[in-house]
């Protein structure tokens, strides 16, 4: 039953992986942007999907309202609203086998330290997900000045980005 | 009093009104903001050297687990906040025809406090945050001049490498919680002298994350490919706070992390590090040796002083004397790196080019500038009688203490090699004829600021006991 149930996350696991990296792949490499912009929204989806099997369902959540609602629903407009822009393919070369190779690399680096350490034998064997409320709590009581600052974070970042997007002068 | 926490309401306060102010003020608001930023910061530097030299008794935080008042970060604060003093000062010459000009300052305040809030946690989780509060507005800095290219071109780089370096610091942390079950400094160190053996790999592969993640903003070799051309494109009084600020930031955090990781991770990171600060520091020097344009040769020349600094972190499980230069280095590193940079801009500003050519007997049109210029670059190179010199002497002593004498050896060397370009310049702006005079006027403001930092590097040189101090103070207060 037990071994069911590991067979059973495996595979979830494994698809939700290739899911992730696959819709990835295909937002940077897709030549026309709404494409790109729903396979971000897939990729991100897919992360989510993660959250869920490591059972932090309240970050999934988050994931689910604020990345793929919000932030792939931002794109999406965007791309509709600057459709005329004209967007430039760079002809790649060597750098994709060059940064295949990094890839590759720092995934055997990776995954070598991980299955040569202890972590395969220390799992826990039951452990119960943070509740909500527990959640809410730390955030107000540890943490509520890294909350504040990320208060001014979001602050800073909107003031940016409105300066970035002002049409000044005569810009067309 | 909690210091960080007054800090935040002063700066944050200042940053968020001055967008507000030049939406009510309209025009009235340019030299306005200009001169409220510098005030504002000015008044931060004071409460945090008051609290240095114990005016204000510096009390315990209001988060603890997230934040730790020591020296350590008063320090580091004094450092940031006055290079933030020296660049906000001098952008009300070097800014004055730019758009948006109470925009510059309301994220050069929110840098400066990242900076701040950096110096003073001790929490993965605040030091993120920190972070980011320091990186995002110095990305859209970069990017300052919208219709510029190079401008771009810097922002785009600069943005999407530090994105990838954030991303990377992360990684680190998770694996590290991942390992510790928390992200509190101290807790990750107890937690960390009681990791089983074969969990070390994973700790090792943390480590080396988080040194990768935070390499990109410390500028050390190889994640420094952005620096040269970020700190061209920029506006050269944001390459000044990059370089002199928020790299210094990046090393508080640093020294935070490693000087608990280290001790206790039965790993010996020595010799990496002594590698990548030689390869930091010879790759910088011999790449400034060729360059054609004062800010990139700034930048290598920046490059190479993260090169000196890492010497302290590298000797670090041996002797607490690296730190203590660190500290000091970043001091006197901020104050001449960051003149360095602001007196290239004031030329760039007058006579519109930043070739080294353009430096031809400027001796004789802009003497002011060419004197506090040279005074930075002799510091720069390490010469007796200015500060730089006494930082450099505790490093490379500390990498003798700390059995790296090849180090110290090598860093003697880069030093004299350094002294070629610093040299060139002088060479251009002292003996070299003009190709054309013409007079060039001398803002008054900014030749002030320039001859300050210039007699802030002289002083600490002949009087270097108060800065050595609180370095030497700071150091010991980091472990309780």
């Amino acid at each position: 039953m037990k071994r069911a149930a590991h067979i059973m996350v495996d595979s979830l696991f494994l698809v939700l992986a290739l899911l992730t990296i696959g819709a990835s792949i295909l937002a940077l490499e897709s030549r026309e942007l709404v494409y790109g912009a729903v396979s971000l929204a897939v990729s991100l989806l897919g992360i989510a999907g993660l959250f869920i099997l490591l059972e932090a369902t309240f970050v999934a959540m988050l994931q689910v309202i604020v990345f793929v609602g919000a932030i792939s629903v931002l794109i999406i407009f965007v791309v509709m609203l600057v459709r005329r822009e004209k967007w430039v393919a760079l002809p790649a070369g060597g750098e994709v086998f060059g940064g295949l190779l990094i890839a590759i690399l720092l995934v055997a680096v990776v995954g070598y330290l991980a299955v040569n350490s202890g972590i395969s034998s220390t799992l826990p064997p039951s452990y119960a997900p943070p509740s909500y409320t527990q959640i809410g709590i730390q955030i107000l009581t540890d943490y509520w000045f890294a909350l504040e600052i990320l208060g001014l974070v979001l602050a800073a970042a909107v003031i940016g980005a409105l300066t970035m997007a002002k049409i000044e002068g005569n810009e067309p | 009093m909690d210091i960080p926490v007054i800090l935040v309401g002063i700066l944050s306060a200042a940053a968020l009104l001055l967008p507000a102010l030049d939406i009510a003020l309209r025009r009235a608001s340019r030299t306005f903001s200009a001169y409220f930023a510098t005030f504002v910061i000015a008044i931060s530097l004071g409460i945090v050297l008051l609290s240095a030299v114990g005016v204000i008794p510096l009390t315990e935080s209001v988060a603890p687990n997230l934040m730790r008042n020591d020296l350590m970060g008063l320090f580091f604060s004094m450092v940031v906040l006055s290079v933030a003093l020296l660049v906000s000062a001098s952008s009300i010459d070097y800014m004055k025809n730019e758009h948006n000009i109470s925009i510059y300052y309301s994220l050069l305040l929110f840098t400066s406090l990242g900076m701040v809030i950096l110096s003073f946690a001790v929490d993965f989780l605040m030091i993120f945050v920190a972070w980011e509060l320091m990186g995002i507005p110095t990305f859209i800095l970069t990017g300052y001049r919208k219709k510029d290219l190079a401008s771009n071109e810097a922002a785009v780089k600069f943005f999407i490498l530090g994105a990838l370096a954030t991303g990377i610091l992360l990684y680190g942390i998770s694996i590290m919680y991942g390992l510790t079950g928390s992200t509190n400094l101290p807790a990750v160190a107890a937690a960390l002298s009681k990791l089983s053996p074969d969990m070390l790999p994973m700790a090792a592969f943390s480590v080396i994350m988080l040194i990768a993640g935070l390499g990109l903003k410390l500028s050390i070799v190889p994640f420094h490919m952005w620096i040269p051309d970020a700190y061209e494109g920029a506006p050269t009084t944001v390459s000044a706070l990059l370089s002199a600020g928020t790299k210094k930031a990046g090393f508080v955090a640093g020294v935070r992390i490693l000087a608990v990781a280290f001790p206790l991770l039965k790993l010996d990171l020595t010799l990496t590090l002594a590698i990548i600060a030689l390869a930091t520091m010879t790759l910088g020097n011999l790449a400034a040796l060729t360059q054609k344009s004062i800010t990139r040769l700034l930048a290598y020349s920046s490059i190479a002083q993260a090169g000196y600094l890492l010497v302290g972190i590298a000797v670090l499980p041996s002797t607490n004397l690296g730190l203590t230069g660190l500290l000091y280095h970043s001091f006197n590193h901020a104050i001449m790196q960051g003149l360095a940079f602001l007196a290239a801009a004031i030329v760039a500003v007058r006579l519109s080019k930043t070739t080294l050519s353009s430096y031809e007997g400027l001796s004789k049109t802009m003497p002011l500038t060419s004197f506090s210029l040279t005074i930075a670059l002799l510091g720069l190179a390490g010469m007796p009688p200015l500060s730089g010199f006494w930082s450099k002497l505790v490093l490379f002593t500390a990498a003798v203490e700390g059995d790296l004498t090849w180090l110290a050896f090598a860093g003697l060397l880069n030093s004299a090699l350094s002294l070629g370009y610093y040299g060139l310049i002088i060479k251009r702006m002292y003996v070299d004829e003009p190709s054309e005079t013409i007079q060039v006027r001398e803002p008054a403001g900014f030749t002030i600021l320039l001859l300050a930092a210039a007699a802030v590097i002289i002083l600490t040189g002949i009087y270097p006991a108060p800065i050595y101090d609180f370095a030497q103070r700071a150091v010991l207060a980091l472990t309780p």
